[in-house]
């Protein structure tokens, strides 16, 4: 018997039906009498999850990454063991708690105090532990006025707080999490951030799908990526956070259109004088700009780890002639730490307002060297995206 | 250390000049992390087979006893927390049914259809109604308790929790509707059996059956889901079954039907050895309890296991 709070997923195989919506008695009589008279039909099963295999061992936090579809909360459904694989097995010991979308299970004809007790209950939390802990749980969910109200006269973030908030109080051995973090607003964010690592000191097991990758790079040490259902990777959270970083930095530079009635063209990032771009070194960045005709243009040049907002965006506008004209932007001191990046671009007509080249990714920027930021324990937050060079007198 | 970890593995990819907006060189990823060659379909020798033991099976049952509570209360407070009546309205329903069924059979001149066997009309209909709606309550309810149930995907225990705790809701509503019985009683000026002391026998059966049948339409319905629209036609007609409004007796004359007829679906059977307890000072017929205990047992056990086996597949689907 393995310790608890173990995960065991060897060689797990998951497919679904391709039309899931429709299965009435006579979908499954039209399909009997194909078989029957030897009719193949088409074949209506998709793999969603292939080959599934890792072991986690107690105490781990392991954040799963991937993009949508890629079998992510399939893969987690299947270890709390709401689904079962169709090939392979999955072992998990001790008592799983979720923190999974709840809404939906709080009863809107209820009160907050009825929907905290029963649903407790059903999360698995014994009379006793609901009774110790409600005041804990109210407070959490920051519900003290309205715990006596109706739910359904609750708005919705009181809803989902609410939901939260029960399940965040089972005290499991492996606790599953899956897209958590877009609940409430940024404060009740931080406080889900500071429950899950809570609960991570006690010593349980961490299971983290999100697609918030900051807050999973400060919480979890072991990523897995999944990718079209298959484990693309499997090790330190760093490392296969960029991997998929650039993966998906790569998917939309391969969906961005590149047409335009402007084009970019030979982007290169030089450090002049050195082979290694480096924090806080200069850096140059030059382009070709292909412009059909004269025009009063705007150019605006970002970098990105991920493809969210801009870590800094830099702007320039002023009137080009028609033709290829070369650009070179150089900054004195690159302001990031060591890391992938990427450059995007977008260019549009200042007096039309008009987009000539929408907003998107160019091209990776590596930042090497020696030069880090100053470490900071996961348990305050690890996420600074910027390099910073200060003095302290004290 | 993710910083130096970083830092090695881009020392090689450090090109001092990139050139881009060609085709994005995709060996930088495809480096460190190749995609993985996996074959299509997986070897048959992996296949998932849950161990299914009954015995295991019934004791993870037992521990989620919590969970079928929780789901009853739930189910209980939320049906009554907004009506004025509350529990009150259970009653009304199998109440106007023996009305209206009352009213029909004495004032249009069909009185002789049914033999009441001196039984007041209105108690007779009233027990076969109340049991009745404990039958097809807990079927409709529980049938139906697997597709779209937000909780499904949510509550860790085993799925038959939400089939059984509709199941305990209807028979909650069916004991509120009891109350009514008093009332009727003094009414009709006349008291139950002393035999209804055993009434309790067969409504156990009937119970235990319910149970059996809301297994199986529950796990059908997840595969089937025409069979929702199908159900409350099948449940309104079943209230002619022989048995539920009137004796066996005056449609199955012969005794060798009537113990195939209670081996095979032994819901009116029940119906009709308890109401027989009730008013007509007869201990149940033990040869008929024998073959619907029998009947009921086998029943119950094809439902959980037909239901054990189609449940790995539930949350696939619904």
């Amino acid at each position: 018997m393995s310790p608890s709070g173990t995960v065991e997923v060897s060689h797990v195989w998951k497919r679904f039906h391709a039309d899931r919506g429709r299965r009435l008695l006579r979908d499954h009589i039209g399909r009997a009498t194909r078989k029957v008279t030897g009719q193949a039909g088409p074949n209506p099963w998709t793999w969603v999850l292939r080959d599934i295999d890792f072991e986690i061992t107690p105490g781990e936090a392991v954040g799963i990454m991937g993009i949508n579809g890629a079998g992510k909360s399939t893969l987690l459904k299947m270890i709390s063991g709401v689904m079962f694989p169709h090939s392979g097995n999955i072992k998990v010991a001790g008592r799983i708690g979720a923190l999974l979308e709840v809404a939906s299970g709080i009863h809107p004809e209820l009160t907050g105090r009825e929907n905290v007790t029963i649903f407790g209950t059903l999360l698995g939390l014994t009379r006793e532990e609901i009774v110790r802990k409600f005041d804990e749980i109210v407070a959490f969910a920051e519900l003290e006025n309205a715990i006596d109200r109706q739910v359904k006269f609750y708005s919705s973030g009181m809803k989902t707080r609410l939901g939260f908030s029960i399940a965040a109080f089972l005290e499991p051995d492996v606790l599953v999490v899956d897209e958590v973090l877009a609940v409430g607003d940024q404060i009740f964010q931080q406080k889900c951030l500071d429950r899950m690592r809570t609960v991570l000191e006690s010593g349980a097991t961490l299971l983290l799908v999100s697609h918030d990758l900051a807050s999973m790079g400060a919480t979890a040490t072991r990523g897995i990526w999944l990718s079209d259902g298959v484990k693309r990777a499997d090790g330190p959270i760093d490392d296969v956070l960029n991997g998929y970083r650039r993966d998906i930095e790569m998917r939309s530079a391969d969906n961005a259109t590149v047409k335009g009635q402007v084009k970019v063209h030979e982007l290169t990032t030089v450090r002049p004088g050195n082979d290694i771009i480096e924090t806080n070194e200069p850096l140059e960045i030059s382009f070709t700009l292909d412009n059909d005709q004269e025009r009063f243009l705007e150019i605006f040049v970002g970098v990105t780890q991920g493809p969210a907002t801009p870590i800094f965006v830099l702007s320039k506008a002023r009137e080009f002639a028609a033709g290829h004209t070369p650009l070179t932007i150089s900054l004195p001191r690159l302001p990031l730490p060591v890391g992938n990046y990427y450059l995007w671009i977008a260019v549009r007509d200042n007096r039309a307002r008009l987009p000539l080249t929408p907003w998107q990714p160019m091209g990776p920027l590596i930042v090497g060297g020696q030069r880090r930021l100053d470490p900071v324990p996961r348990a305050i937050v690890r996420l600074s995206p910027v390099y910073v060079e200060a003095e302290w007198s004290i | 250390m993710s910083i130096r970890r970083l830092h090695s593995c881009n020392a090689a990819g450090n090109i001092p000049k990139n050139v881009m907006n060609e085709p994005t060189p995709a060996n930088q990823v495809a480096d460190a992390f190749p995609m993985p060659v996996v074959p299509a379909t997986p070897p048959p020798e992996l296949r998932y087979r849950r161990a299914l033991q009954l015995g295991t099976a019934l004791r993870l049952l037992v521990r989620a006893r919590h969970t079928v509570w929780g789901l009853m209360v739930r189910q209980l407070r939320s049906q009554y927390s907004q009506q004025v009546l509350g529990l009150a309205w259970a009653l009304v329903a199998p109440l106007a049914q023996t009305l209206v069924f009352s009213v029909l059979l004495t004032h249009t001149g069909t009185k002789n259809t049914i033999r009441f066997e001196g039984v007041p009309p209105k108690l007779f209909l009233f027990i076969g109604l109340v049991a009745y709606s404990l039958f097809s309550g807990g079927v409709a309810t529980g049938g139906s308790s697997l597709v779209g149930n937000p909780l499904l995907n949510k509550v860790y225990a085993p799925r038959e929790v939400f089939p059984l705790a509709q199941v305990g809701t209807s028979v909650v509503n069916a004991i509120a509707s009891a109350i009514v019985f008093p009332v009727l009683f003094v009414i009709a000026a006349r008291g139950p059996s002393l035999t209804a002391l055993w009434s309790p026998l067969p409504l156990m059966l009937l119970l235990l059956f319910t149970t059996a049948v809301a297994l199986f339409v529950s796990a059908i319905t997840v595969y089937a889901r025409d069979l929702r629209s199908g159900l409350p036609l099948i449940l309104q007609l079943g209230m002619f079954a022989p048995g539920v409004l009137y004796p066996i007796t005056q449609v199955l004359s012969s005794p060798n039907v009537r113990a195939v007829y209670a081996g095979v679906f032994p819901m009116g059977t029940l119906i009709d050895q308890a109401r027989q307890s009730f008013f007509l000072d007869r201990v149940p017929d033990m040869h008929l309890m024998l073959i619907c205990g029998a009947s009921t047992f086998v029943w119950l056990t094809l439902g959980f296991m037909f239901f054990k086996r189609l449940e790995t597949g539930f949350a696939d689907v619904s």
